[in-house]
């Protein structure tokens, strides 16, 4: 277990080595005067602001020495800050970071919590047509545009019912009911694919355990149907859940982005599109590498938890 | 699930994915109009007899352009995916047959791509290329290919393992010869299923990229660049956002019930499954 | 650090929402960009513009509805006879944000603060005839000039007085301003809202009226109106035509308009064929049709324009004046013919990404084609079309800029030989001559004249074709009174609004 362990450590510093290197250079190779472009169209510009706002982003160093500086500050926490509001950019990826985190996490719930039920019926419902309309639906709501879905819930919750339909972001700790009325919908949009893909295994899962002996000796004992489905089917359909945990994880990033956009919200989707549109570049690089190692903690701690449940694994 | 549903939905999914490649190709047969004929006097309309699914905000007809934009979304997704599939085959196959070294670093640059989120990987792509449609396809083409090293990797490691491969060694055969004529066809079922559910997803993600101006420029029709452009006019015509979101809808939704049949019907390991 | 950043950005959380439910007179505004900064000598683009000028920040000088130089800070000024000579009053009893009083020691540094060369101000160039300025008293300055300067009262007007403690700083002003406006700043969240609350000392007796203006940022059009429909926003304020036609008629929803001062052109360099060839500018005016575009662009709202706004009724020229505004697509063709560049001429169009410009570049591009040219969209990510507009790397590019109340703000550094922003690299004597001549004239008449000279040359067959002047709306709930749109896009009037 601990030889396991450590080996997947190493993999992890050497993931997030690579990945900060990637980020790094991504931002050196976009094209043309990095500075020229900062400044903004139809702008007077002095040969002086150019020098210095080169010395400050330290566009005027070696490549290998602006690495190593860049690299070594992040570590510390420090990724500069922000090239035009002159705040840090750790601050700014904190303010922008709660938002983010909590449409993807109220959407993953919102998917789990409806995808056991949802995987429950289509399980019932084997076999004819229910059974194939159930699985046209569940691909369908795996390849709706969010996007699209976001602006179409906005449109609809406009004309049926104004009142409720609040936007922007309070944060929960201000105005808890506010804040919950005012992520529903982006969530919604974002949670429909997650209860596609979630339901979709607990139907299979729920097929898997009531066909194994142990139900039926469950059965046999008198336990109550309900009971022993749920119970079994459930536990059996965590492996494969925790799995995709990590793949919905990358799809909720990448998901949000654009909800965010769609729903006024300030999140990290906001920040990293904003400051790729004004080149701030180390927002830029510091948010990519931020959600990056985000998301790679994650599935490094999906795969210590697949070690736990799942005993195969240990060896 | 019953032998016959299963073909059905199979022969459904082709059926889909069939009609739309064939509007696409055939977009200039097709299409009433000229996808970029503007026409101030009839623009931002409903569907009429004229223009059966409305028109957009140049007046220019939302079916032609939905046919042509098919064609954009196919072009950049099926290069996209292809390239991905050939890179990252190519790399994956190669590191399960030379193993040692080669495995370990291929697979460690693929581990490092794989850890981007997809859409953040391809919007820093993309601020390197600039917006278009062929680097929104660049970007989604290193963004699968990891996913192709890695699902190909491991089912031939086994097969290099196999008898029938160091049979064939101990007669001589080249390693190429080897990875074409005895590796690469028992991988086909599973290349088949992954690029079919890849290109949906492929597609989402080309139109999102669109969406927020990334990806496609007018004035080519696109299906994310319409709904981008058809946003801003909701309420004065929906009609040239819903379709084309439809249209991307359809066309990703064909792909994946596809991969998804195809799984059922080719995977031996997933056969007998529910 | 991570975990006291977290800290400090919740604890502003709990302070805005104490704030925002102690009083109902906030206004909130409905943004659409987030601004990049808040110094104003350092960020000019409008998201910051709408926030800063008149309502943090005030002038000597301020601009009106009708785009008049009317005083501010300033409470009166003399002009020497000569003209280099400007003696300016102060008013008095106007105090700094940070309640530091406002005198002549803030407005001498903030003009040095302007041209110094480590703030490297993009606004530099407009007092770039001030020689000297000196505190006659603490409520006198006194600007010494190095020749006459017609623009300089307008000029004045965009150059915001900040306390002299910052005139080397450039750090503090871009995310906390301290102005004398009649809102301080309050704070800013990024990619959320900027909140402004009322300054109780203001200088102006009972204004302003608002508690505050919070400026909640929207990205998203359909986001926007729908937050006006339902009366979680207040305003939204300089739409474009498209927005307002979507919220006309919406119950509790009203419309402002005006014409504006920004203007859509398409820029071409002359540096290299084709456009180096006046002949092939002059076709491709002829070839242009300006209405279409009205029409098709900009739903109808607005006017075709030459190159100066019609909303500079003392300066702009009736475009009836200029020749090639009569749209003939047999003449833009005979004119090429002449020219002797052969056909179809291949250009490429960089496209600044915005959609009323896109759209406006896909009908120009339809126009072309039709009479011999063979325009291909370069539709750009904005840094890049920036990078290519700054390098004169383009045959044409499709654009929209910010007017000026003064005719010599745009045409000095866009058509001046070696002009800071000429990057058509367009150079003729016969303009330079009028526009060195005309800065310096202090008769409103002559200047008028040597103005209406460089419109006519500049119209037909200068390096920009102009296309349109758009109508400007603000959209707003019925409640909201006291408050117009402006054609500079100033937000100044909400000082007086009530809600």
């Amino acid at each position: 277990m601990n030889r396991v362990l450590i080996s997947r450590l190493i993999d992890l510093v050497v993931v997030l080595f690579g990945v900060s290197i990637i980020v790094f250079l991504m931002i050196r190779l976009i094209p043309g005067d990095a500075v020229a472009i900062m400044l903004g169209a139809n702008t007077e510009i002095t040969p002086e602001r150019m020098a210095e706002l080169n010395r400050r982003v330290g566009l005027d160093r070696p490549i290998i020495e602006q690495y190593l500086l860049w690299a070594g500050s992040a570590l510390r926490g420090d990724f500069g800050t922000s090239l035009w509001t002159g705040r840090p950019v750790a601050t700014e990826i904190m303010t922008h970071l709660w938002p983010t985190l909590e449409l993807t996490f109220l959407s993953l719930v919102i998917g789990a919590v409806l995808a056991v039920p949802v995987g429950c019926l289509m399980a019932q419902t084997r076999g004819g047509g229910a059974d194939v309309a159930m699985r046209i639906a569940a691909i369908a709501g795996l390849t709706i545009p969010s996007f699209w879905l976001g602006i179409v819930l906005i449109l609809l919750l406009a004309s049926f019912a104004p009142s409720f339909a609040s936007l922007g972001y309070v944060p929960f700790s201000e105005d808890p009911l506010g804040n919950l009325q005012r992520m529903l919908l982006p969530s919604i949009a974002l949670a429909l694919p997650i209860l596609a893909n979630l339901s979709r295994l607990v139907r299979s899962a729920m097929l898997d355990a009531l066909g194994q002996d142990y139900i039926r000796t469950a059965r046999a004992k008198g336990l109550s149907e309900r009971k022993v489905v749920y119970k079994h089917a459930l536990r059996n359909a965590l492996i494969p859940f925790l799995t995709s945990v990590g793949i919905m994880t990358g799809y909720l990033l990448g998901g949000a982005i654009v909800v965010e956009q769609v729903f006024a919200i300030p999140g990290l989707g906001r920040l990293i599109l904003g400051a790729i549109a004004e080149r701030n570049y180390p927002v830029i690089q510091a948010t990519i590498l931020v959600v990056t190692a985000g998301f790679v903690l994650v599935n490094f701690l999906v795969d210590l938890l697949y070690i736990v449940v799942d005993p195969r694994v240990r060896a | 699930m019953s032998r016959l549903a299963k073909n059905k939905l199979l022969t459904f999914a082709l059926f889909l994915v069939a009609l739309q490649l064939i509007l696409a190709i055939g977009a200039p047969l097709f299409a009433p109009y000229d996808p970029m004929a503007q026409s101030v006097a009839r623009r931002l309309r409903g569907p009429t007899e004229l223009n059966w699914l409305g028109t957009d905000q140049l007046g220019r007809d939302v079916l032609t352009r939905i046919l042509y934009g098919y064609r954009t979304s196919l072009i950049a997704c099926v290069l996209a995916v292809g390239i991905a599939l050939l890179a990252g085959g190519a790399l994956g196959l190669v590191a399960a047959y030379y193993r040692g070294w080669p495995d370990r670093i291929i697979m460690r640059v693929m581990d490092v791509l794989f850890a981007f989120p997809v859409m953040l990987l391809a919007i820093g792509i993309i601020a390197v290329l600039g917006p278009h449609t062929y680097s929104a396809a660049a970007a989604i083409a290193v963004v699968y290919t990891p996913i192709f090293a890695r699902l190909l990797r491991g089912p031939a490691l086994v097969l290099c393992e196999s008898e029938y491969v160091a049979g064939a060694k101990a007669i001589g055969a080249s390693d190429a010869r080897i990875i074409f004529l005895h590796i690469l066809p028992n991988l086909a079922s599973v290349i088949l299923v992954q690029t079919s559910l890849l290109l949906s997803a492929a597609i989402l993600v080309e139109a999102s990229l669109s969406f927020l101006g990334l990806g496609t420029q007018p004035p080519t029709p696109s299906l994310g660049l319409m709904l981008s452009e058809g946003r801003n006019f909701l309420q004065l015509s929906p009609w040239s956002a819903i379709f084309a979101g439809f249209a991307i809808l359809f066309l990703s939704f064909g792909f994946n019930l596809l991969g998804d049949a195809l799984r059922d019907t080719l995977d031996p390991r997933l056969r007998g499954q529910p | 650090m991570f975990r006291s950043a977290l800290r400090s950005a919740m604890g502003a959380g709990f302070m805005v929402a104490a704030m925002a439910s102690a009083s109902a007179q906030v206004l909130e505004i409905g943004a659409d960009n987030s601004p990049t900064g808040l110094d104003p000598h350092l960020i000019t683009a409008f998201p910051s513009f709408m926030v800063v000028n008149g309502n943090i920040y005030e002038g000597l000088t301020a601009v009106d509805k009708d785009l008049k130089v009317v005083p501010s800070l300033a409470e009166s000024w003399a002009v020497s006879p000569d003209g280099k000579t400007y003696t300016f009053k102060l008013r008095s009893g106007v105090k700094f944000h940070d309640g530091s009083a406002m005198e002549a020691e803030d407005v001498i540094s903030t003009i040095k603060r302007v041209q110094s060369k480590e703030i490297a101000s993009p606004l530099a160039s407009r007092l770039a005839a001030i020689e000297s300025a000196n505190a006659v008293d603490p409520q006198t300055v006194e600007l010494k000039l190095k020749e006459p300067s017609a623009p300089l009262l307008s000029s004045l007007a965009t150059i915001a007085i900040v306390p002299s403690s910052v005139e080397t700083n450039k750090d503090v002003l871009q995310k906390q301003p301290v102005g004398t406006g009649p809102f301080k700043f309050q704070e800013w969240q990024s990619n959320g809202f900027i909140l402004l609350s009322k300054n109780d000392s203001y200088w102006q007796q009972g204004l302003p009226k608002l508690t505050g203006l919070k400026f909640n940022i929207v990205p998203e059009s359909a986001t926007r109106q729908v937050g006006l429909t339902n009366g979680q926003y207040a305003l939204l304020p300089n739409i474009d035509a498209a927005t307002a036609l979507q919220l006309k008629g919406k119950p509790g929803v009203k419309l402002s308009e005006t014409l504006e001062l920004a203007y859509t052109l398409v820029g071409m360099n002359v540096s290299k064929p084709p456009f180096d060839n006046a002949k092939v500018r002059e076709a491709v005016n002829y070839a242009i049709n300006r209405q279409e575009i009205v029409d098709a662009a900009l739903f109808g709202a607005g006017v075709p324009g030459g190159p100066l706004s019609p909303a500079l009724k003392s300066w702009a020229l009736d475009v009836k004046q200029f020749p090639c505004y009569a749209h003939d697509p047999a003449k833009a063709q005979a004119l090429l013919k002449e020219s002797g560049v052969s056909l179809p001429i291949t250009v490429s169009m960089n496209v600044l990404p915005r959609q009323d410009v896109k759209d406006i570049a896909q009908v120009v591009q339809e126009q072309l084609n039709r009479v011999g040219f063979k325009v291909e969209l370069k539709n750009q990510e904005q840094g890049q079309f920036i990078q290519d507009w700054r390098n004169s790397n383009f045959d044409m590019f499709a654009s929209i800029n910010a007017g000026s109340p003064d005719p010599d703000e745009y045409f000095y550094r866009t058509f001046r030989t070696g002009g800071s922003t000429n990057v058509f690299k367009y150079s003729d004597t016969e303009i330079d001559q009028l526009l060195d001549s005309a800065r310096t004239m202090q008769d409103q008449a002559a200047r008028k004249t040597a103005y209406d000279q460089v419109q006519k040359k500049l119209a037909c067959s200068g390096p920009v074709a102009h296309l349109t002047y758009g109508t400007l709306f603000s959209a707003m709930r019925d409640k909201l009174q006291g408050y117009d749109v402006m054609p500079n896009r100033s937000l100044m009037l909400l000082r007086s609004a009530t809600y």
